[in-house]
C-alpha cells in the first residue's frame, strides 16, 4: 500500500519533470525560432493604412511602406531627386499635350506577370475610371486624358489640361503599376489586401491593425534587397511604439512624437534621424468672422508670437521656423518673404488701433490627440495674453475636427492645421487652404488669390510658376490669413544596429539597403 | 482570564490604530483639501504661467521650481495645488453623489422587492449597456463643456454599481434575524432599512467609493482631453498625468509628483473611510 502510495507519486513527479523539461526546451526552442528571424527588418509606425491598394488611400501610413512593393513609371529618390523608374526615358511632345514613355523591359511582377505597355495603360484606366473614382487619388491625375499604347514598351499620355506637377506626381501614391491579369484573377477586394507589384519586396501577409509582412522579391529588376524580409506593425499609442524602439523591440520607428524626442535622444540604443520634412504646422486665422475680420488684428497676432522659442523649446530644435505655409524644398518657397518679427509692443498698438479691448477672449480649436498643438496653443496662449488678447483653447474630437469644425466653417478665431504635401510643391497646399470653395478652406473668397492660382497651373514653364507660387505666398503673408509656425523635421528612431537607412523627407521609407547587425 | 485578557488588549490596540488613521487620514485630505480650496489666493495665476527657459527643469534647482517644471516650463508644485481644486472637487464630489443617489435606490430596491426593484434594475442594466465615453460625448454635446456637467455625468454612470451592491447585501440582510426581529417589534420601515441594515451593508460600499475617487480624478482627464471638459490649460492632476505620460522616460518628476498627490489623496480617503466603517459597524461598536 505504503509502496503503491509512493510509485503513485514519483509517477506523478515524473509526469510533472517531464513537463518542466519540455517547457524549457519549448522556452530554448522560442529564441530559436527568433533567432531565424533575425533576416526580418521590424518597423512600425502609427496608423494602419486598413488597405494596400495604391488606389484607395492617400495616407503617409500607405506611402510608408508603398515604395517597396510597387514601383512607378518615373523614382523619387530619398533626396526627392526625380529618376527613371518602369519608364526608362520621357519626352514632351506637341507643347505638352503628349508624354511618350519608353518602359523598361525585362520587369516582372511578384507573380511573374510580365510589366508592359497594357499594365501602364491598365494602371490609369483604372485609376481614372469608375474604381478610382470611389478612391481619394483621382483628383490628383485627371490632367491625364487618356493613355495610348503605342507598342509593348512605348506608351502615350494624352494630356487633357496642362500639369507641371505631373513627372512627380508619377513616381508616387495613385500612379503606382499594377498587374492587369493579377487583378482580373484575385479582384479588387483581394488585391486591397494582398497586392502585386514589382517592387523590391512582395506582401507575405497582412493582418489589418496588427502588421503587415513582406519578404524579399529575387527577381527584381534593380537589384535585391539586403534582408529577406520585413515586418511593419501598426502600433497606434505613441508610448507604447516609444517603448519598443527604446528597448529594441523594433529596429525602426516612424511618427516620432515631438515630446519624446528628449527621452530618445538619451537612450543609447537609438539615434534619431532628422530631415527637413514637407509638413508645416499653422495657425490659420478667420478672416471671415470674429474680431480676425481685421487685417490688423490678424497682423498682430502674428508678431505677438516668438516662433524661433517655440522651435527651440518644444521642437528641441527639429524644425525651422516658416513665412508661409511651406518648408524650404518646397517649390515655390521664396527665402526672400520677410516675417512678421516678435514685436509685443507693436502687436499691442495695432490691437489698440483695431479698437480691440484688453483681455478679449478668441479660441484656438485643434484635434484633441495632437499634443503638440496643445502644447504650442498654450505657449501662444501665454504670448497673446501678454499683447491682452485671452486665448481659450477648444479640442475637439479627432473624427469631427475636419468634418464638423473645418469644413462647416465652425471654427473660432484660430484654428490648428497641419499639412505636408509629398510632392513638396506649393500647389498641393496653397490650392487647398486658399482657393475658393476648397473643402479645407470655408473663410477665404478672394478673386485675386484665385486667379493666382489658377494661372500657375496652366504652365510648364518652371520658372513662371515659381513666380506663381511665390507670388500666392506673398500674397497670403500681406494678408495675414494664418500664423505660419515651423516646417516639422520628418523624424525617425533607427536603432544602432541598423545599417544603411536614409531617412526620407516624405515618409517614403526604402528598406532595400537597410541591414541588420544583430 | 488571560485568553480574554489579551483580546482586549488586542481591541485596544486596533483602536488606537484606528485613532491614529482618522487623524492620519482628516489630516492627509484636510490639507489637501484646504490648499486647493485657498490656492487662488496663493497663486493668482492659477499656476498658468509659461516660461519656455525652464522647461522640463528638475526638481531642486531653483527655489521658483521646487518640485521642477514640466515641459511648458509651469511650475509643478503651484499646479499640483491648484489642480487640486479640479480634481478634489470632482473626485469626491462625483463618488459622493453616486454613492448617495446608489444607496437610495439599491435599498429600496433590495428591501422593497417587487415591480420597482424590477423596473430599477433593469434601468441599472440600461445604463451599464451605455459606453461611457458614448455618453458623455452626447450629454456634453447637449449641455456644452464644464465641470459641473462632468461631476453630473459621473454620478449618472457611476450609481449602478453602488445600487448593484447595496442591494445584493439588502437582499440577504433582510433575512437576516436582527433585521425580522426589529420587524416584529413593528418599526417602521425606513427604522429598519437605515438604523439596521444600511449600516451592515456600508463595508464594501466604503471601499468601493475610495477606489472610484481615484478613477474619477483619472477620468476627468481623459473627458478634459477629448475636449469635453474644462480649457485644457487648467491645471488638475489627471492632466498633468496625461500630459507627461510623453516625457516619463526623460522627466520622472512631471508624473511623479501628481501621481503621488492622487495617491495621498485616495490614502487619505481609505483611512477615513475605514474609521467611518468601523464607527458605523455595529459589530464593531458593540465588541468595546
Amino acid at each position: 500500500m505504503k509502496f503503491e502510495l509512493h510509485s503513485l507519486k514519483t509517477a506523478h513527479q515524473i509526469a510533472f519533470k517531464a513537463a518542466v523539461v519540455s517547457g524549457l526546451a519549448l522556452a530554448t526552442a522560442l529564441p530559436m525560432t527568433s533567432l531565424a528571424q533575425a533576416d526580418v527588418l521590424k518597423v512600425a509606425q502609427g496608423r494602419d493604412p486598413q488597405n494596400l491598394d495604391p488606389i484607395d488611400t492617400f495616407t503617409l501610413s500607405w506611402g510608408s511602406f508603398g515604395s517597396n512593393i510597387f514601383d512607378g513609371l518615373v523614382t523619387r529618390d530619398e533626396q526627392i531627386k526625380l529618376s527613371p523608374g518602369l519608364a526608362t526615358s520621357w519626352e514632351f511632345l506637341e507643347e505638352g499635350k503628349r508624354i511618350r514613355f519608353s518602359l523598361r523591359k525585362g520587369v516582372k511582377f511578384h507573380n511573374g506577370e510580365p510589366f508592359n505597355a497594357d499594365a501602364v495603360k491598365f494602371t490609369f484606366d483604372r485609376l481614372l475610371g469608375e474604381e478610382g473614382k470611389a478612391g481619394p487619388q483621382r483628383a490628383n491625375y485627371t490632367s491625364i486624358g487618356s493613355v495610348e499604347v503605342i507598342d509593348a514598351h512605348t506608351v502615350d499620355f494624352h494630356m487633357a489640361k496642362p500639369d507641371p506637377v505631373i513627372i512627380t506626381k508619377l513616381s508616387g501614391y495613385g500612379a503606382m503599376i499594377v498587374p492587369p491579369k493579377y487583378m482580373a484573377e484575385v479582384g479588387p477586394e483581394a488585391f486591397d489586401k494582398k497586392p502585386v507589384g514589382t517592387g523590391p519586396f512582395k506582401v507575405a501577409s497582412y493582418t489589418p491593425g496588427v502588421d503587415l509582412k513582406l519578404e524579399r522579391f529575387d527577381d527584381y529588376w534593380n537589384g535585391t534587397a539586403k534582408m529577406e524580409g520585413v515586418q511593419v506593425r501598426f502600433i497606434a499609442e505613441p508610448s507604447t511604439r516609444m517603448a519598443e524602439i527604446m528597448s529594441g523591440g523594433i529596429d525602426i520607428s516612424l511618427n516620432i512624437p515631438t515630446t519624446s524626442i528628449d527621452a530618445l535622444k538619451q537612450n543609447d540604443n537609438v539615434e534619431l534621424h532628422a530631415v527637413d520634412g514637407p509638413r508645416v504646422n499653422i495657425f490659420r486665422l478667420n478672416p471671415a468672422k470674429f474680431i480676425t475680420k481685421d487685417i490688423r488684428v490678424r497682423k498682430a497676432i502674428n508678431m505677438a508670437i516668438d516662433k524661433k522659442m517655440i522651435v527651440q523649446a518644444l521642437l528641441s530644435g527639429y524644425g525651422t521656423p516658416i513665412n508661409s505655409a511651406q518648408g524650404s524644398k518646397s517649390f515655390g518657397f521664396n527665402p526672400d518673404l520677410e516675417t512678421y518679427e516678435y514685436n509685443p509692443e507693436k502687436a499691442r498698438q495695432l490691437l489698440k488701433e483695431a479698437g480691440i479691448k484688453p483681455g478679449t477672449e478668441i479660441a484656438l480649436d485643434y484635434r484633441s490627440n495632437r499634443d503638440l498643438d496643445r502644447e504650442v496653443g498654450t505657449v501662444v496662449a501665454s504670448y497673446l495674453q501678454a499683447v491682452g488678447l485671452n486665448l481659450k483653447l477648444r479640442p475637439h474630437e479627432a473624427s469631427i475636427y475636419s468634418s464638423e469644425i473645418i469644413y462647416k466653417g465652425n471654427t473660432g478665431e484660430m484654428f490648428a492645421f497641419g499639412w505636408g504635401g509629398w510632392t513638396f510643391d506649393f500647389d498641393n497646399t496653397a490650392y487647398l487652404l486658399y482657393h475658393t470653395g476648397e473643402r479645407f478652406n470655408p473663410y477665404i473668397k478672394d478673386e485675386k488669390l484665385d486667379a493666382l492660382l489658377e494661372a500657375q497651373r496652366q504652365t510648364y514653364d518652371t520658372e513662371k510658376r515659381r513666380e506663381g507660387l511665390q507670388a500666392v505666398a506673398k500674397y497670403a503673408h500681406e494678408q495675414a490669413f494664418e500664423v505660419p509656425l515651423f516646417n516639422i523635421a520628418a523624424l525617425y528612431a533607427v536603432g544602432k544596429h541598423v545599417e544603411g537607412f536614409v531617412a526620407a523627407p516624405d515618409d517614403r521609407l526604402r528598406f532595400m539597403n537597410v541591414s541588420v547587425k544583430r | 482570564m488571560a485568553n480574554e485578557h489579551s483580546q482586549i488588549e488586542g481591541q485596544v490596540k486596533r483602536s488606537s490604530f484606528r485613532q491614529f488613521e482618522f487623524v492620519a487620514g482628516l489630516m492627509l485630505c484636510g490639507t489637501i483639501g484646504m490648499l486647493a480650496l485657498i490656492s487662488p489666493l496663493l497663486f493668482p495665476d492659477g499656476g498658468q504661467s509659461v516660461n519656455l527657459l525652464a522647461r522640463l527643469m528638475p526638481p531642486l534647482q531653483s527655489s521658483e521650481y521646487p518640485l521642477g517644471a514640466d515641459p511648458l516650463g509651469r511650475d509643478i508644485l503651484t499646479r499640483i495645488i491648484v489642480g487640486g481644486r479640479v480634481s478634489f472637487t470632482v473626485g469626491i464630489l462625483s463618488a459622493l453623489g453616486a454613492v448617495t443617489l446608489g444607496t437610495v435606490i439599491g435599498l429600496f430596491a433590495g428591501y422593497y422587492r417587487g415591480f420597482a426593484d424590477a423596473l430599477l434594475m433593469r434601468f441599472a442594466d440600461i445604463q451599464l449597456a451605455l459606453p461611457f465615453i458614448l455618453l458623455a460625448i452626447t450629454i456634453i454635446a447637449i449641455f456644452g463643456p464644464g465641470l459641473d456637467r462632468i461631476i453630473i455625468l459621473m454620478i449618472v454612470s457611476q450609481w449602478v454599481q453602488y445600487a448593484r451592491l447595496v442591494r445584493g447585501s439588502v437582499l440577504s440582510l433582510r433575512e437576516r434575524e436582527f433585521v425580522q426581529a426589529a420587524r416584529s417589534y413593528g418599526l417602521a420601515n425606513s427604522k429598519i432599512i437605515f438604523r439596521h441594515i444600511l449600516p451592515n451593508a456600508l463595508g464594501p460600499l466604503i471601499i468601493l467609493m475610495t477606489l472610484n475617487v481615484a478613477n474619477n480624478i483619472l477620468l476627468e482627464s481623459s473627458l478634459t482631453f477629448l475636449g469635453l471638459g474644462v480649457d485644457p490649460r487648467v491645471a488638475s492632476w489627471g492632466g498633468m498625468l496625461a500630459e507627461g505620460r510623453n516625457y516619463a522616460q526623460s522627466a520622472w518628476w512631471v508624473t511623479v509628483f501628481p501621481g503621488l498627490a492622487i495617491m495621498m489623496t485616495v490614502l487619505g480617503l481609505n483611512m477615513l473611510g475605514d474609521w467611518l466603517r468601523d464607527n458605523l459597524d455595529p459589530l464593531g461598536r458593540t465588541r468595546l
